[in-house]
Protein backbone atom coordinates (compact mmCIF):
# COMPACT_ATOMS: atom_id res chain seq x y z
CA UNK A 1 0.00 0.00 0.00
CA UNK A 2 2.80 2.54 1.05
CA UNK A 3 4.80 1.59 -1.67
CA UNK A 4 1.93 1.99 -4.47
CA UNK A 5 1.18 5.29 -2.88
CA UNK A 6 4.63 6.34 -3.28
CA UNK A 7 4.81 4.99 -6.65
CA UNK A 8 1.87 6.54 -7.45
CA UNK A 9 3.16 9.96 -5.91
CA UNK A 10 6.24 9.86 -7.96
CA UNK A 11 4.34 9.12 -11.47
CA UNK A 12 1.90 12.32 -9.96
CA UNK A 13 5.36 14.66 -9.73
CA UNK A 14 7.11 13.15 -12.82
CA UNK A 15 3.90 13.88 -15.30
CA UNK A 16 3.15 17.37 -13.96
CA UNK A 17 5.77 19.24 -15.48
CA UNK A 18 4.39 18.02 -18.97
CA UNK A 19 2.12 21.28 -18.91
CA UNK A 20 5.09 23.73 -18.94
CA UNK A 21 4.15 24.82 -15.09
CA UNK A 22 3.02 23.21 -12.30
CA UNK A 23 -0.92 21.68 -13.17
CA UNK A 24 -3.15 24.34 -11.51
CA UNK A 25 -5.27 23.39 -8.39
CA UNK A 26 -8.90 22.67 -9.35
CA UNK A 27 -9.65 26.40 -8.26
CA UNK A 28 -7.01 28.03 -10.55
CA UNK A 29 -6.25 28.23 -14.12
CA UNK A 30 -3.34 28.94 -16.66
CA UNK A 31 -3.05 32.28 -18.29
CA UNK A 32 -0.27 32.76 -21.09
CA UNK A 33 1.04 35.86 -21.71
CA UNK A 34 2.15 36.29 -25.44
CA UNK A 35 3.90 39.77 -26.36
CA UNK A 36 4.34 40.52 -29.63
CA UNK A 37 6.53 43.02 -31.02
CA UNK A 38 4.89 45.16 -33.73
CA UNK A 39 5.75 48.06 -35.93
CA UNK A 40 2.70 49.11 -37.27
CA UNK A 41 0.63 46.13 -39.03
CA UNK A 42 4.05 44.01 -39.06
CA UNK A 43 5.93 41.96 -36.46
CA UNK A 44 8.70 43.60 -35.30
CA UNK A 45 12.07 42.42 -37.04
CA UNK A 46 15.37 43.09 -35.66
CA UNK A 47 18.36 45.08 -37.09
CA UNK A 48 17.58 44.16 -40.96
CA UNK A 49 14.39 45.10 -41.51
CA UNK A 50 13.77 48.70 -42.61
CA UNK A 51 10.63 50.67 -41.15
CA UNK A 52 8.78 54.13 -42.01
CA UNK A 53 7.89 56.09 -38.96
CA UNK A 54 5.26 58.25 -38.78
CA UNK A 55 6.97 61.14 -40.14
CA UNK A 56 7.76 59.59 -43.10
CA UNK A 57 11.50 59.08 -41.93
CA UNK A 58 12.85 55.23 -42.55
CA UNK A 59 14.43 53.57 -39.67
CA UNK A 60 15.84 50.34 -38.14
CA UNK A 61 15.22 48.60 -34.63
CA UNK A 62 17.77 47.65 -32.86
CA UNK A 63 16.81 46.34 -29.57
CA UNK A 64 13.93 47.05 -27.87
CA UNK A 65 13.20 45.71 -24.21
CA UNK A 66 10.80 46.66 -21.43
CA UNK A 67 9.46 45.73 -17.72
CA UNK A 68 6.18 44.21 -16.67
CA UNK A 69 5.12 44.11 -13.35
CA UNK A 70 2.65 44.39 -11.08
CA UNK A 71 0.69 41.99 -12.95
CA UNK A 72 -2.98 42.12 -11.99
CA UNK A 73 -6.71 40.52 -13.30
CA UNK A 74 -9.84 42.33 -12.65
CA UNK A 75 -13.34 40.90 -12.72
CA UNK A 76 -16.78 42.38 -12.94
CA UNK A 77 -17.13 42.00 -9.63
CA UNK A 78 -14.70 44.47 -9.12
CA UNK A 79 -12.36 41.89 -7.57
CA UNK A 80 -8.97 42.18 -8.65
CA UNK A 81 -5.75 39.02 -8.37
CA UNK A 82 -2.96 41.19 -7.65
CA UNK A 83 0.33 38.78 -8.84
CA UNK A 84 2.56 39.88 -6.28
CA UNK A 85 5.97 40.34 -6.62
CA UNK A 86 6.14 38.99 -10.32
CA UNK A 87 8.42 40.91 -12.96
CA UNK A 88 8.84 39.84 -16.34
CA UNK A 89 11.50 41.55 -18.59
CA UNK A 90 10.46 41.62 -22.21
CA UNK A 91 13.49 41.38 -24.93
CA UNK A 92 12.54 41.46 -28.73
CA UNK A 93 15.56 39.37 -29.37
CA UNK A 94 15.01 36.45 -26.85
CA UNK A 95 11.70 34.60 -27.81
CA UNK A 96 12.09 32.92 -24.86
CA UNK A 97 11.06 36.16 -22.98
CA UNK A 98 8.07 36.83 -25.48
CA UNK A 99 5.65 34.34 -23.60
CA UNK A 100 5.13 32.99 -20.08
CA UNK A 101 2.59 31.86 -17.65
CA UNK A 102 0.83 32.69 -14.58
CA UNK A 103 -1.34 30.91 -12.66
CA UNK A 104 -4.46 32.76 -11.32
CA UNK A 105 -7.43 32.14 -9.40
CA UNK A 106 -10.36 30.55 -11.04
CA UNK A 107 -12.81 32.97 -12.24
CA UNK A 108 -14.44 35.18 -14.85
CA UNK A 109 -12.15 38.26 -15.72
CA UNK A 110 -13.05 41.21 -17.82
CA UNK A 111 -9.40 43.23 -17.87
CA UNK A 112 -5.93 42.14 -17.37
CA UNK A 113 -3.62 45.22 -16.48
CA UNK A 114 0.20 45.70 -15.74
CA UNK A 115 2.94 48.48 -15.20
CA UNK A 116 5.50 49.13 -17.94
CA UNK A 117 8.27 49.71 -15.97
CA UNK A 118 9.32 49.05 -12.29
CA UNK A 119 7.44 50.26 -9.04
CA UNK A 120 9.44 52.57 -6.97
CA UNK A 121 9.92 49.61 -4.16
CA UNK A 122 11.59 47.64 -6.36
CA UNK A 123 13.85 50.89 -7.58
CA UNK A 124 14.49 51.71 -3.45
CA UNK A 125 15.39 48.50 -2.12
CA UNK A 126 19.38 47.90 -3.04
CA UNK A 127 19.98 44.46 -5.17
CA UNK A 128 17.14 42.24 -6.60
CA UNK A 129 17.08 38.89 -8.21
CA UNK A 130 15.58 37.19 -11.10
CA UNK A 131 14.19 39.72 -14.25
CA UNK A 132 15.01 42.66 -11.41
CA UNK A 133 18.88 41.29 -11.20
CA UNK A 134 20.75 44.89 -12.03
CA UNK A 135 23.19 42.43 -14.20
CA UNK A 136 19.99 42.77 -16.94
CA UNK A 137 21.33 45.78 -18.28
CA UNK A 138 18.74 47.59 -17.19
CA UNK A 139 19.67 49.17 -14.42
CA UNK A 140 21.46 52.63 -14.02
CA UNK A 141 24.41 52.60 -12.16
CA UNK A 142 25.26 56.18 -11.40
CA UNK A 143 21.18 57.50 -10.65
CA UNK A 144 20.05 54.49 -8.86
CA UNK A 145 16.76 52.66 -10.79
CA UNK A 146 15.72 50.74 -13.66
CA UNK A 147 15.61 51.28 -17.03
CA UNK A 148 12.16 50.69 -17.67
CA UNK A 149 12.13 50.31 -21.35
CA UNK A 150 14.87 50.65 -23.92
CA UNK A 151 14.66 51.17 -27.29
CA UNK A 152 17.76 51.60 -29.73
CA UNK A 153 17.87 51.73 -33.37
CA UNK A 154 19.35 53.51 -36.35
CA UNK A 155 18.17 56.20 -38.83
CA UNK A 156 19.37 58.36 -41.38
CA UNK A 157 17.79 61.70 -39.81
CA UNK A 158 19.48 60.93 -36.66
CA UNK A 159 22.64 63.29 -36.73
CA UNK A 160 24.63 60.68 -34.36
CA UNK A 161 27.64 58.54 -34.57
CA UNK A 162 26.30 55.48 -36.81
CA UNK A 163 22.93 57.44 -37.05
CA UNK A 164 22.00 55.55 -34.04
CA UNK A 165 19.11 56.78 -31.47
CA UNK A 166 18.61 55.40 -27.99
CA UNK A 167 15.59 55.91 -25.65
CA UNK A 168 16.75 54.51 -22.44
CA UNK A 169 13.60 55.55 -20.31
CA UNK A 170 13.52 55.11 -16.36
CA UNK A 171 13.17 57.10 -13.58
CA UNK A 172 10.97 56.57 -10.05
CA UNK A 173 11.02 59.78 -8.72
CA UNK A 174 8.11 62.23 -8.74
CA UNK A 175 7.23 64.18 -10.80
CA UNK A 176 9.19 62.58 -13.79
CA UNK A 177 7.90 58.48 -12.79
CA UNK A 178 8.35 56.85 -15.64
CA UNK A 179 6.28 53.45 -14.72
CA UNK A 180 3.10 53.75 -16.54
CA UNK A 181 0.03 51.26 -15.84
CA UNK A 182 -1.70 49.91 -18.66
CA UNK A 183 -5.08 48.43 -18.76
CA UNK A 184 -5.88 46.06 -21.41
CA UNK A 185 -9.85 45.60 -21.86
CA UNK A 186 -11.08 42.28 -22.73
CA UNK A 187 -13.91 42.37 -25.39
CA UNK A 188 -15.20 39.09 -23.98
CA UNK A 189 -14.99 37.38 -20.15
CA UNK A 190 -11.72 35.16 -19.54
CA UNK A 191 -12.79 31.90 -18.10
CA UNK A 192 -10.01 30.79 -15.89
CA UNK A 193 -10.69 26.98 -14.22
CA UNK A 194 -8.17 24.44 -14.43
CA UNK A 195 -9.89 22.55 -17.41
CA UNK A 196 -8.79 25.25 -20.09
CA UNK A 197 -5.69 27.41 -20.81
CA UNK A 198 -6.23 31.17 -21.61
CA UNK A 199 -3.47 32.76 -24.14
CA UNK A 200 -3.72 36.55 -24.14
CA UNK A 201 -1.87 38.20 -26.65
CA UNK A 202 -0.57 41.51 -26.79
CA UNK A 203 0.79 43.68 -29.46
CA UNK A 204 3.56 46.09 -28.29
CA UNK A 205 3.48 48.77 -31.12
CA UNK A 206 6.84 50.57 -31.75
CA UNK A 207 4.88 52.78 -34.25
CA UNK A 208 3.26 54.21 -31.81
CA UNK A 209 6.04 54.64 -29.37
CA UNK A 210 7.44 56.98 -31.96
CA UNK A 211 5.47 59.79 -32.38
CA UNK A 212 8.49 62.56 -32.10
CA UNK A 213 10.46 63.07 -35.16
CA UNK A 214 13.92 60.94 -34.64
CA UNK A 215 15.73 63.68 -36.55
CA UNK A 216 14.64 66.31 -33.16
CA UNK A 217 14.88 64.04 -30.60
CA UNK A 218 17.12 60.58 -31.20
CA UNK A 219 18.62 60.35 -27.15
CA UNK A 220 16.56 59.90 -24.11
CA UNK A 221 19.10 58.06 -21.59
CA UNK A 222 18.33 59.94 -18.11
CA UNK A 223 15.54 60.39 -15.86
CA UNK A 224 13.34 63.57 -16.18
CA UNK A 225 10.82 65.39 -18.04
CA UNK A 226 11.64 64.39 -21.60
CA UNK A 227 11.50 60.61 -20.12
CA UNK A 228 8.04 60.89 -18.55
CA UNK A 229 7.21 62.12 -21.93
CA UNK A 230 8.28 58.99 -23.86
CA UNK A 231 6.91 56.63 -21.27
CA UNK A 232 3.26 58.63 -21.77
CA UNK A 233 4.03 57.94 -25.25
CA UNK A 234 4.80 54.17 -24.89
CA UNK A 235 1.80 53.65 -22.27
CA UNK A 236 -0.29 53.46 -25.66
CA UNK A 237 1.60 51.41 -27.47
CA UNK A 238 -0.40 48.13 -25.77
CA UNK A 239 -3.03 46.77 -27.03
CA UNK A 240 -5.17 43.17 -27.17
CA UNK A 241 -4.47 41.48 -30.19
CA UNK A 242 -7.15 38.17 -29.80
CA UNK A 243 -7.47 35.89 -26.49
CA UNK A 244 -7.72 32.50 -26.88
CA UNK A 245 -9.21 29.59 -24.67
CA UNK A 246 -8.11 25.98 -25.06
CA UNK A 247 -9.42 23.31 -23.52
CA UNK A 248 -6.31 21.34 -21.45
CA UNK A 249 -7.45 17.66 -22.39
CA UNK A 250 -6.22 18.45 -26.23
CA UNK A 251 -3.16 19.41 -25.20
CA UNK B 1 52.53 8.54 13.76
CA UNK B 2 53.08 9.35 10.13
CA UNK B 3 48.98 9.49 9.55
CA UNK B 4 49.10 11.81 11.89
CA UNK B 5 51.57 13.84 10.76
CA UNK B 6 50.06 13.75 7.44
CA UNK B 7 46.92 15.19 8.52
CA UNK B 8 48.24 18.06 10.78
CA UNK B 9 50.27 19.50 7.98
CA UNK B 10 46.93 18.85 5.83
CA UNK B 11 44.92 20.58 8.29
CA UNK B 12 47.33 23.37 8.46
CA UNK B 13 47.29 23.61 4.15
CA UNK B 14 43.81 23.74 4.80
CA UNK B 15 43.82 26.67 7.20
CA UNK B 16 46.19 28.58 5.29
CA UNK B 17 44.50 28.59 2.19
CA UNK B 18 40.98 28.60 3.29
CA UNK B 19 42.14 30.77 6.21
CA UNK B 20 39.12 29.79 9.14
CA UNK B 21 39.86 33.14 10.18
CA UNK B 22 35.75 34.64 10.87
CA UNK B 23 33.39 32.75 13.36
CA UNK B 24 30.38 34.03 13.65
CA UNK B 25 30.68 36.16 16.76
CA UNK B 26 33.37 38.21 14.69
CA UNK B 27 30.61 39.28 11.92
CA UNK B 28 27.93 40.62 14.52
CA UNK B 29 27.21 43.47 13.31
CA UNK B 30 26.68 46.32 16.05
CA UNK B 31 24.65 49.30 16.57
CA UNK B 32 26.61 51.58 19.59
CA UNK B 33 24.63 52.88 22.32
CA UNK B 34 22.78 55.97 21.52
CA UNK B 35 23.13 55.72 17.65
CA UNK B 36 20.13 56.09 14.99
CA UNK B 37 18.69 52.98 13.95
CA UNK B 38 20.56 52.30 10.81
CA UNK B 39 19.15 52.61 7.32
CA UNK B 40 20.14 49.49 6.23
CA UNK B 41 18.08 46.25 6.66
CA UNK B 42 20.44 43.34 7.66
CA UNK B 43 17.34 41.17 7.83
CA UNK B 44 16.89 40.87 3.86
CA UNK B 45 21.02 40.31 3.51
CA UNK B 46 21.40 38.36 6.55
CA UNK B 47 25.17 37.99 7.26
CA UNK B 48 26.76 35.06 7.40
CA UNK B 49 30.27 33.92 7.71
CA UNK B 50 30.64 32.75 3.94
CA UNK B 51 28.97 35.31 3.02
CA UNK B 52 31.09 37.52 4.86
CA UNK B 53 34.45 36.27 2.79
CA UNK B 54 33.05 35.87 -0.23
CA UNK B 55 32.89 39.97 -0.22
CA UNK B 56 35.97 40.37 0.95
CA UNK B 57 37.00 38.76 -1.51
CA UNK B 58 35.42 40.28 -4.47
CA UNK B 59 36.07 43.60 -2.75
CA UNK B 60 40.17 42.35 -2.97
CA UNK B 61 39.78 40.97 -6.48
CA UNK B 62 40.64 43.13 -9.47
CA UNK B 63 38.70 40.81 -11.67
CA UNK B 64 35.91 43.05 -11.09
CA UNK B 65 37.48 45.42 -13.28
CA UNK B 66 37.59 45.40 -17.21
CA UNK B 67 41.19 45.12 -17.54
CA UNK B 68 41.80 42.97 -14.26
CA UNK B 69 44.01 45.86 -12.92
CA UNK B 70 41.55 47.26 -10.23
CA UNK B 71 39.91 46.47 -7.59
CA UNK B 72 37.56 48.17 -4.93
CA UNK B 73 41.08 47.88 -2.86
CA UNK B 74 42.91 50.39 -5.32
CA UNK B 75 41.08 53.23 -4.22
CA UNK B 76 39.61 52.30 -1.00
CA UNK B 77 42.75 51.12 1.84
CA UNK B 78 41.78 49.94 5.14
CA UNK B 79 44.61 52.20 6.96
CA UNK B 80 43.05 55.36 5.69
CA UNK B 81 39.34 54.66 6.58
CA UNK B 82 39.27 52.82 3.03
CA UNK B 83 39.90 55.71 0.95
CA UNK B 84 42.63 56.38 -1.84
CA UNK B 85 44.77 58.54 0.49
CA UNK B 86 46.78 60.94 -1.16
CA UNK B 87 45.02 60.97 -4.22
CA UNK B 88 43.28 64.14 -4.95
CA UNK B 89 41.38 62.25 -7.54
CA UNK B 90 41.37 58.65 -7.59
CA UNK B 91 42.12 56.68 -11.16
CA UNK B 92 41.31 53.27 -12.56
CA UNK B 93 41.69 51.36 -15.53
CA UNK B 94 44.37 52.48 -18.23
CA UNK B 95 45.70 54.88 -15.66
CA UNK B 96 42.29 57.11 -16.27
CA UNK B 97 42.18 59.60 -13.40
CA UNK B 98 38.56 60.07 -12.14
CA UNK B 99 36.53 63.51 -11.24
CA UNK B 100 35.94 62.50 -7.56
CA UNK B 101 38.11 62.05 -4.69
CA UNK B 102 37.20 58.60 -3.36
CA UNK B 103 35.18 58.58 -0.27
CA UNK B 104 35.96 56.69 2.81
CA UNK B 105 33.87 53.60 4.05
CA UNK B 106 32.58 52.68 7.29
CA UNK B 107 29.74 52.99 9.31
CA UNK B 108 27.89 52.71 5.82
CA UNK B 109 24.76 51.21 7.31
CA UNK B 110 23.21 54.03 8.20
CA UNK B 111 24.09 55.88 5.04
CA UNK B 112 21.13 56.94 3.25
CA UNK B 113 22.28 57.78 -0.12
CA UNK B 114 26.06 57.05 -1.99
CA UNK B 115 28.84 59.15 -3.87
CA UNK B 116 29.29 62.65 -3.47
CA UNK B 117 26.37 63.25 -5.17
CA UNK B 118 23.78 61.16 -3.60
CA UNK B 119 23.28 59.67 -7.10
CA UNK B 120 23.08 56.05 -6.08
CA UNK B 121 19.84 55.28 -2.98
CA UNK B 122 21.04 51.81 -2.00
CA UNK B 123 24.42 50.31 0.11
CA UNK B 124 23.69 47.18 -2.27
CA UNK B 125 24.03 49.08 -5.29
CA UNK B 126 26.83 51.41 -4.86
CA UNK B 127 29.12 48.79 -6.09
CA UNK B 128 27.94 49.20 -9.65
CA UNK B 129 28.69 53.13 -9.75
CA UNK B 130 32.58 52.50 -9.82
CA UNK B 131 32.33 48.98 -11.56
CA UNK B 132 30.85 50.58 -14.05
CA UNK B 133 32.29 53.84 -14.53
CA UNK B 134 34.42 54.30 -17.23
CA UNK B 135 37.46 55.64 -15.44
CA UNK B 136 37.16 53.64 -12.08
CA UNK B 137 36.85 49.98 -13.95
CA UNK B 138 34.95 50.55 -16.74
CA UNK B 139 33.31 47.32 -16.34
CA UNK B 140 29.52 45.90 -16.28
CA UNK B 141 28.07 43.53 -13.70
CA UNK B 142 27.20 41.22 -16.52
CA UNK B 143 30.69 40.78 -17.64
CA UNK B 144 31.56 40.60 -13.58
CA UNK B 145 29.29 38.08 -13.63
CA UNK B 146 30.30 35.66 -16.54
CA UNK B 147 34.27 36.11 -15.98
CA UNK B 148 33.77 35.07 -11.84
CA UNK B 149 31.89 32.07 -13.51
CA UNK B 150 35.09 30.86 -15.28
CA UNK B 151 37.65 31.59 -12.26
CA UNK B 152 38.20 28.40 -9.91
CA UNK B 153 36.27 28.18 -6.83
CA UNK B 154 33.67 31.08 -6.91
CA UNK B 155 31.18 29.02 -7.60
CA UNK B 156 31.69 26.98 -4.63
CA UNK B 157 32.10 30.35 -2.66
CA UNK B 158 28.42 31.15 -3.84
CA UNK B 159 27.24 28.26 -3.17
CA UNK B 160 28.32 27.95 0.52
CA UNK B 161 27.13 31.85 0.98
CA UNK B 162 23.76 31.54 -1.06
CA UNK B 163 22.89 28.04 -1.26
CA UNK B 164 23.28 28.52 -5.04
CA UNK B 165 26.43 27.83 -7.60
CA UNK B 166 24.88 29.98 -10.05
CA UNK B 167 26.58 33.19 -9.45
CA UNK B 168 24.02 35.95 -9.94
CA UNK B 169 24.59 39.59 -10.16
CA UNK B 170 22.43 40.48 -6.89
CA UNK B 171 24.26 37.35 -5.27
CA UNK B 172 27.41 39.75 -6.04
CA UNK B 173 26.54 42.99 -5.01
CA UNK B 174 24.97 41.23 -2.05
CA UNK B 175 27.99 39.69 -0.57
CA UNK B 176 30.05 42.70 -1.05
CA UNK B 177 27.34 44.15 1.19
CA UNK B 178 27.82 41.66 3.79
CA UNK B 179 31.53 42.64 3.93
CA UNK B 180 31.83 46.34 3.31
CA UNK B 181 28.64 46.80 6.02
CA UNK B 182 30.80 45.11 8.94
CA UNK B 183 32.96 48.15 8.57
CA UNK B 184 32.02 49.75 11.52
CA UNK B 185 34.00 53.19 13.68
CA UNK B 186 33.06 53.30 17.04
CA UNK B 187 36.09 52.97 18.72
CA UNK B 188 37.79 56.52 18.45
CA UNK B 189 39.41 58.07 21.83
CA UNK B 190 36.42 60.64 21.13
CA UNK B 191 33.93 57.50 21.60
CA UNK B 192 35.19 56.71 24.30
CA UNK B 193 35.74 59.79 25.95
CA UNK B 194 32.27 60.00 25.40
CA UNK B 195 31.72 56.14 27.22
CA UNK B 196 33.78 57.45 29.92
CA UNK B 197 36.24 54.39 29.31
CA UNK B 198 40.01 54.26 29.85
CA UNK B 199 41.67 55.70 26.69
CA UNK B 200 39.42 58.42 26.66
CA UNK B 201 40.80 60.94 28.19
CA UNK B 202 41.32 63.97 26.50
CA UNK B 203 43.82 67.07 26.99
CA UNK B 204 42.37 70.58 27.40
CA UNK B 205 43.29 71.48 23.85
CA UNK B 206 40.97 68.56 22.39
CA UNK B 207 38.13 69.39 24.71
CA UNK B 208 38.63 72.71 23.69
CA UNK B 209 38.44 71.65 20.07
CA UNK B 210 35.90 69.68 20.80
CA UNK B 211 33.77 72.88 22.27
CA UNK B 212 34.90 75.03 19.28
CA UNK B 213 33.47 71.82 16.63
CA UNK B 214 30.35 71.91 18.67
CA UNK B 215 29.43 75.58 17.80
CA UNK B 216 31.00 75.96 14.55
CA UNK B 217 30.85 72.68 12.27
CA UNK B 218 28.23 70.40 14.74
CA UNK B 219 25.05 71.71 12.72
CA UNK B 220 26.18 69.67 9.68
CA UNK B 221 28.89 67.55 10.99
CA UNK B 222 26.57 66.09 13.76
CA UNK B 223 27.59 63.56 16.45
CA UNK B 224 27.73 60.52 16.97
CA UNK B 225 28.30 59.78 12.55
CA UNK B 226 29.54 63.18 12.50
CA UNK B 227 27.39 63.75 9.70
CA UNK B 228 23.61 64.86 8.85
CA UNK B 229 23.97 63.25 5.29
CA UNK B 230 22.73 66.41 3.49
CA UNK B 231 24.31 68.12 0.61
CA UNK B 232 25.82 71.44 0.92
CA UNK B 233 27.41 73.93 -0.77
CA UNK B 234 30.23 74.77 0.79
CA UNK B 235 31.72 77.82 -0.75
CA UNK B 236 34.18 75.93 -3.05
CA UNK B 237 35.17 77.59 -6.38
CA UNK B 238 34.17 75.25 -9.32
CA UNK B 239 37.01 73.76 -10.77
CA UNK B 240 36.94 75.02 -14.41
CA UNK B 241 38.58 71.69 -15.49
CA UNK B 242 35.97 69.52 -13.95
CA UNK B 243 33.15 71.39 -14.57
CA UNK B 244 31.24 69.22 -11.37
CA UNK B 245 27.87 70.58 -10.44
CA UNK B 246 27.64 67.75 -7.75
CA UNK B 247 23.74 66.70 -6.83
CA UNK B 248 22.33 68.96 -9.35
CA UNK B 249 23.79 66.19 -11.54
CA UNK B 250 21.16 63.58 -10.25
CA UNK B 251 18.50 66.03 -9.63
CA UNK B 252 18.50 67.80 -12.40
CA UNK B 253 17.14 71.14 -9.54
CA UNK B 254 19.25 74.32 -9.82
CA UNK B 255 18.95 74.55 -6.08
CA UNK B 256 21.34 71.46 -5.67
CA UNK B 257 24.06 73.22 -7.97
CA UNK B 258 27.30 72.91 -6.08
CA UNK B 259 26.17 70.63 -3.58
CA UNK B 260 27.89 67.75 -2.55
CA UNK B 261 27.30 64.98 0.40
CA UNK B 262 28.25 65.90 3.90
CA UNK B 263 31.28 63.75 4.86
CA UNK B 264 31.77 62.21 8.32
CA UNK B 265 34.68 63.00 9.65
CA UNK B 266 35.37 60.21 11.71
CA UNK B 267 38.88 59.23 10.83
CA UNK B 268 39.53 62.01 9.00
CA UNK B 269 43.22 62.68 10.21
CA UNK B 270 43.63 59.49 8.25
CA UNK B 271 41.97 60.33 4.59
CA UNK B 272 44.14 63.32 3.72
CA UNK B 273 43.00 65.12 0.71
CA UNK B 274 39.99 66.75 1.45
CA UNK B 275 37.21 67.89 -0.57
CA UNK B 276 35.22 66.19 -3.26
CA UNK B 277 38.18 66.85 -5.57
CA UNK B 278 40.54 66.46 -3.23
CA UNK B 279 42.20 69.90 -3.62
CA UNK B 280 43.08 70.75 -0.13
CA UNK B 281 45.90 68.51 1.65
CA UNK B 282 45.61 69.45 4.78
CA UNK B 283 42.74 69.59 7.40
CA UNK B 284 44.68 73.47 7.91
CA UNK B 285 43.76 74.23 4.55
CA UNK B 286 39.91 73.34 4.89
CA UNK B 287 39.44 75.45 8.15
CA UNK B 288 41.37 78.71 6.41
CA UNK B 289 39.20 77.91 3.53
CA UNK B 290 36.03 78.29 5.61
CA UNK B 291 37.23 81.50 7.14
CA UNK B 292 38.59 82.92 4.65
CA UNK B 293 37.70 81.89 0.94
CA UNK B 294 34.10 80.79 0.54
CA UNK B 295 32.39 81.79 -2.38
CA UNK B 296 29.37 83.64 -2.08
CA UNK B 297 26.34 82.01 -4.46
CA UNK B 298 22.41 81.28 -4.51
CA UNK B 299 23.24 77.46 -3.22
CA UNK B 300 25.44 78.43 -0.36
CA UNK B 301 24.82 76.80 3.22
CA UNK B 302 23.58 78.87 5.37
CA UNK B 303 25.84 78.30 7.80
CA UNK B 304 28.00 80.39 5.58
CA UNK B 305 26.80 83.16 4.44
CA UNK B 306 28.12 85.02 8.12
CA UNK B 307 31.78 84.34 8.17
CA UNK B 308 33.49 81.77 10.30
CA UNK B 309 35.65 83.56 12.63
CA UNK B 310 38.21 81.08 13.99
CA UNK B 311 41.90 82.40 15.47
CA UNK B 312 44.82 80.65 14.64
CA UNK B 313 44.89 78.49 17.95
CA UNK B 314 41.16 77.84 17.56
CA UNK B 315 41.93 76.01 14.55
CA UNK B 316 44.64 74.49 15.96
CA UNK B 317 42.66 73.02 18.65
CA UNK B 318 39.99 71.72 16.72
CA UNK B 319 42.27 69.49 14.33
CA UNK B 320 43.52 68.27 17.63
CA UNK B 321 39.97 67.53 18.56
CA UNK B 322 39.43 65.85 15.20
CA UNK B 323 43.00 63.92 15.29
CA UNK B 324 40.61 62.00 18.35
CA UNK B 325 38.13 60.90 16.08
CA UNK B 326 40.73 58.18 14.43
CA UNK B 327 39.70 54.84 15.24
CA UNK B 328 42.98 52.61 15.30
CA UNK B 329 41.00 49.30 16.26
CA UNK B 330 38.85 49.99 13.14
CA UNK B 331 41.87 50.99 10.59
CA UNK B 332 44.05 47.77 11.78
CA UNK B 333 41.25 45.47 12.18
CA UNK B 334 42.11 41.88 10.94
CA UNK B 335 38.93 41.29 9.47
CA UNK B 336 38.90 43.59 6.71
CA UNK B 337 42.53 42.28 5.48
CA UNK B 338 42.63 40.78 2.36
CA UNK B 339 43.38 36.82 2.65
CA UNK B 340 44.88 34.51 0.76
CA UNK B 341 42.18 31.56 0.28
Amino acid sequence: MNYLLRLSLLLAILLLPAYGIAAPAPDSGIVTIVIEPMFGDQPLQLSDKQYVDNFGDTLYIDLFRFYMTGLDFGSKADTTFVLAGYSHLVDAEDKNTLSFSVKIPAGTYSSFNFTAGVDSVDNTSGANGGDLDPAMGMYWAWNTGYIMAKLEGHSNVCKTLHHAFEFHIGGYMPPYNAARNIAIALPRAMIVDHDTRNTLRIKADLATWLTTSLAKVNSIVIPGKDAAAMADNYAKMYSLDKEVQIPLIHE
Amino acid sequence: MKYLVTACIGALILYCSFGFDIKPEDIRFVRPDGWPKPVYDLSKNKITVDGFKLGRKLFFDPILSRDGSTSCASCHTQWSAFTHVDHGLSHGINGLKGKRNSLTLFNLAWNKAFMWDGGINHLEVQPLGPITNPVEMGNTLENVVKKLDTVKGYRARFYLAFGDSAITGQHVLKALAQFTVMFESFNSKYDKYTRHEPGGEMTEQELNGLALFRKNCESCHNEPLFTNYSFQNVGLSLDTELKDYGRMAITQDPRDSLKFKVPSLRNVAMSYPYMHDGRFRTLMQVLDHYTNTIVQGPTLAKEFRKPMILSPQDKKDIIEFLKTLTDKDFLFDMRFREQRE
